[in-house]
């Protein structure tokens, strides 16, 4: 806990808002793709017949998927660029851990993309009409906070995977949407066949997400609730133990073949 | 007059080959799948999925549309991370300090990436035959290539576009991707055009790709030449426009970059 | 503290690269090979070789960011595959090239965020990047983004990154490169001030007059082996007292030069450089008089156009080691 110093912390933020998310561009990714996601699922609902959008599903999901891209896209595009600007063998080559270095940036970009879910959210009450009747407040508070917690464990997971090669940054490219559609981020769990859902059960996302919509949804099932939040939390941990164990191999494996400079 | 031309063909052979080879350094033919059908078909999968919640009742459509798309993806963002690519290489001002001639140097970066995303769409309407028990039977295969070629070629365009805008900013790719997500509500992909509001049918139609997308449908719904006509005449009289934006663009940037020295900044 | 800076036993590094679409070959390339040395504390030493010679894949060793295929290093006895951590603390290192800075932001936010990244006080750090942004020459440059730096800036600034922690053992990968003269000639002066503070420098070079001028001892590397380590004075031995005379001669006279030099001995070697019009022919011997003697007829400009007599430099006991390994 000594190497998350604070002061290492605000130059971190420093520089990852500098160099990146201060950008009228980042609203892209942000804003707009996210929006378009929520617009696919309304006109999608719209040619189905629906006079109205499911507004937690499609709205604030939205704000999930933003949430979601910005994170894989972040961590990508911090890596790829230490890559280029060939930054990435001076912070190996610095007292400062690279892990430490990403979990730092991984919370950064989590907390990034919070913009996403709250701008969504925003959008479903001041636009859609979504009402906070009958929600679960501390369920959908708890859910959130997990749900942070198990993107981050993933992003951190990911960060160090990207980190191993320059090659890994297509394996990610192809991580980013399976974890969304399995995950549901747009739809309930429930529409995807069984073994899919299954499947899913090894992600922390799923069981945070699925007990911050049931909650928003007006879920108080105290128990499906906790099973969730356990779920998520005890999965996320089995994530950061695999980053911790496949941390000195990543850091042996690039001192190897000489990927850190290359780009 | 003929070295001329021989020169620069050879050029733009030389060109494309480099342009395409330069990004992608693949090394296995899973890495080339992957990297090519893996985004789309999981993306396509994530709109499936919110199709069925939704009461969507034709997945079919979903498919076919995204198999569409993916050419003109692939093209498209092909053409512009491989002018973006190498301004961030520094090879730029080699290339345009050139006395080469400019046409094939432009087009030149192109070929490789219509040729890739024809294969890939060509593979990826496999898959999905496969997967999704696509009824091939009535089908004029010709027909549909061609439409799948022709998608290719006319989002190149859009591609050129975009890659000049990399040039003047090294951000260009950010506006492109978000162009490209775009590209999902508004040329008819997961839902017709016709579901649009109508500001948006407006653009729709002023994009490449619209009236292709609708012929291949066409097509696959066991249609004849004379009705997918029109509608591929449009196409290519759209995608024309596109490629010759695009290439005023490049020639405007590459003017104004000699006078300003952005060329290579990174 | 441990007397020794920098010892290297046995170094190797082999690549393996990977090729091709479908059979994927692998090519291997012996970059380093059998590398041991000593540096102590307080020395400055040279790495002198050409492009390719081994000289930053050697650093990168020695700095904890590439493990050696066979071969053990150690940084003030700490050993630097073992140690990572410990020896990453007490050294700085420098590469050269455009690369290894955040080019959007400006050179202060640079280097305060690799100030966080060695864990400097923030009162130490804020009191340290404007003096060595002075030290290295940019001080007026500080809050200007890195990306409207010209090339020798940027190298200038790799400079002062080295220097935040204040390490006790320094390594500069070819520190000079694309800076110009006076520039360097200030630079020069500033790592051997830094020798003089005690400093343990590691320097890789390309210029024989750099090593030269810098290095307590030297290290002629090249193709991935040491050739000849001493100290300037002692390589400047292998000079011999030879003289060097360089005739610039006609084109088509140079076999005729040639046959007339032929009655001398063996002590003398000939050497066409065949880069220049009109060609020069460089001539290595003992007793210049007798050379001189013989082309004096043709001290004119139909067939000797120029001519040049020097004393042997460094310069050509680096051209005689390296083109001897060439063979
Ligand atoms: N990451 C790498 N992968 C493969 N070969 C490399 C790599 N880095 C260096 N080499 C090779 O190792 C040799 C020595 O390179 P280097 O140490 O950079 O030389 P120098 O710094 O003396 O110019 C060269 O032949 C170079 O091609
Ligand atoms: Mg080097």
């Amino acid at each position: 806990m000594k190497a998350l110093r604070w002061g290492l912390i605000k130059q971190q933020m420093l520089v990852t808002l500098r160099v990146r998310a201060l950008h009228v561009l980042s609203l892209g990714l942000f804003v707009i793709q996210p929006a378009v996601f929520t617009a696919v699922g309304m006109l999608l609902s719209h040619a189905a017949g629906n006079a109205m959008p499911d507004l937690v599903y499609t709205v604030i999901g939205g704000g999930i998927m933003g949430l979601w891209s910005g994170l894989v896209f972040s961590s990508t595009y911090d890596i790829t660029g230490d890559r280029y600007y060939g930054t990435l063998e001076l912070i190996v080559g610095s007292p400062t851990s690279l892990t430490t270095i990403e979990a730092i940036r991984t919370l950064i970009n989590v907390l990034t993309g919070l913009f996403s879910l709250g701008l969504a959210f925003v959008a479903a009450l001041a636009i859609f009409g979504y009402s906070l009747q009958g929600v679960n407040f501390w369920g959908a508070g708890i859910s959130l906070l997990l749900l942070l917690f198990s993107m981050w464990c993933i992003g951190v997971f990911l960060a160090n995977f990207l980190a191993w090669s320059r090659l890994s940054g297509s394996f990610v490219d192809f991580l980013e949407m399976p974890i969304a559609f399995l995950c549901g981020f747009m739809y309930p769990i429930r529409v995807l066949p069984g073994w899919l859902q299954t499947l899913s059960g090894v992600i922390p996302i799923r069981w945070a997400l699925q007990a911050m919509n049931e909650s928003l949804l007006g879920n108080r099932d105290l128990p499906f609730l906790l099973t969730h939040w356990a779920m998520a939390v005890g999965i996320s941990l089995v994530f950061l133990a695999i980053t911790g164990w496949l941390q000195a191999r990543v850091h042996d494996s690039i001192r190897l073949s000489g990927e850190l400079s290359s780009i | 007059m003929i070295k001329y031309l021989l020169q620069s063909l050879r050029l733009y052979l030389y060109q494309a080959w480099l342009s395409y080879h330069g990004r992608y350094s693949i090394t296995s033919p899973f890495g080339y799948i992957s990297s090519k059908l893996g985004f789309p078909f999981f993306l396509m999968l994530f709109f499936i999925f919110m199709g069925k919640f939704v009461g969507y009742t034709n997945p079919l459509y979903i498919v076919i549309g995204n198999v569409l798309l993916i050419p003109a993806a692939g093209s498209m963002s092909g053409v512009t991370n491989a002018i973006g690519d190498e301004r961030s290489w520094g090879t730029l001002s080699y290339v345009l300090g050139s006395p080469a001639p400019r046409l094939p140097i432009f087009m030149g970066r192109s070929l490789f990436y219509i040729l890739d995303g024809f294969v890939t769409a060509v593979l990826g309407f496999a898959i999905a035959a496969g997967i999704f028990h696509l009824d091939m039977a009535t089908i004029n295969f010709g027909m549909l290539l061609l439409c799948i070629f022709l998608l290719a070629i006319t989002s190149s365009g859009l591609g050129f576009l975009f890659g000049s805008i990399s040039l003047i900013s090294r951000d260009g790719w950010i506006i492109l991707n978000t162009f490209l997500s775009a590209l999902y509500i508004l040329v008819g992909v997961n839902f017709p055009v016709g579901s649009l509001p109508s500001a948006l049918q407006t653009i729709a139609f002023g994009l490449p790709l619209t009236r292709g997308i609708m012929a291949a449908r066409l097509v696959l719904a066991g249609a004849g030449w004379n009705a997918i006509r029109p509608l591929l005449a449009g196409e290519v009289l759209v995608g024309a426009i596109y490629i010759l934006v695009g290439y005023l663009c490049f020639r405007l940037i590459e003017k104004r970059s000699l006078t300003s020295g952005t060329l290579d900044a990174i | 503290m441990h007397p020794v800076a920098i010892e290297a036993r046995s170094l190797n590094k082999t690549f393996i690269t990977k090729t091709g679409l479908w059979k994927t070959r692998t090519r291997s390339t012996l970059a380093v090979e059998d590398i041991s040395l000593t540096i102590e504390r307080g020395e400055l030493f040279g790495l002198l070789g050409p492009n390719g010679a081994g000289k930053t894949t050697t650093v990168k060793m020695l700095t904890t960011l590439l493990l050696p295929t066979h071969g053990t290093a150690r940084i003030l006895g700490l050993d630097v595959v073992q140690q990572t951590a410990q020896v990453r603390k007490h050294i700085g290192f420098a590469f050269s090239g455009s690369r290894g800075f955040y080019n959007r932001i400006t050179a202060t936010q640079n280097l305060n965020y690799f100030a966080q990244l060695y864990a400097l006080d923030s009162a130490i750090t804020r009191q340290r990047v404007p003096q060595l942004l002075e030290l290295v020459g940019l001080g007026t440059r500080g809050d200007d983004k890195v990306e409207t730096y010209s090339s020798g800036m940027v190298q200038r600034l790799h400079l002062a990154r080295a220097l935040l922690h204040d390490p006790e053992v320094l390594f500069l990968d070819e520190p000079t490169v694309g800076i110009d003269p006076v520039g360097s000639r200030e630079l020069r002066q500033t790592i051997k001030n830094l020798s003089s503070l005690g400093k343990t420098i590691l320097l890789t070079t390309h210029y024989m007059a750099e090593a030269e001028e810098l290095c307590h001892r030297i290290a002629i590397i090249n193709k991935g082996r040491i050739v000849a380590l001493d100290s300037p004075e002692a390589l400047k031995r292998h000079i011999s007292g030879d003289s060097v005379i360089e005739a610039c001669i006609q084109p088509g006279q140079v076999q005729g030069i040639l046959d007339l030099l032929r009655v001398l001995d063996g002590r003398t070697l000939v050497e066409v450089k065949n880069i220049t019009e009109p060609e020069t022919v460089s001539i290595r011997t003992p007793e210049p008089a007798r050379v001189l003697e013989l082309l004096s007829p043709y001290l004119n400009p139909q067939y000797i156009q120029g001519l040049e007599v020097r004393n042997q430099t460094l310069e050509d006991v680096y051209v005689t080691i390296i083109k001897a390994g060439g063979q």
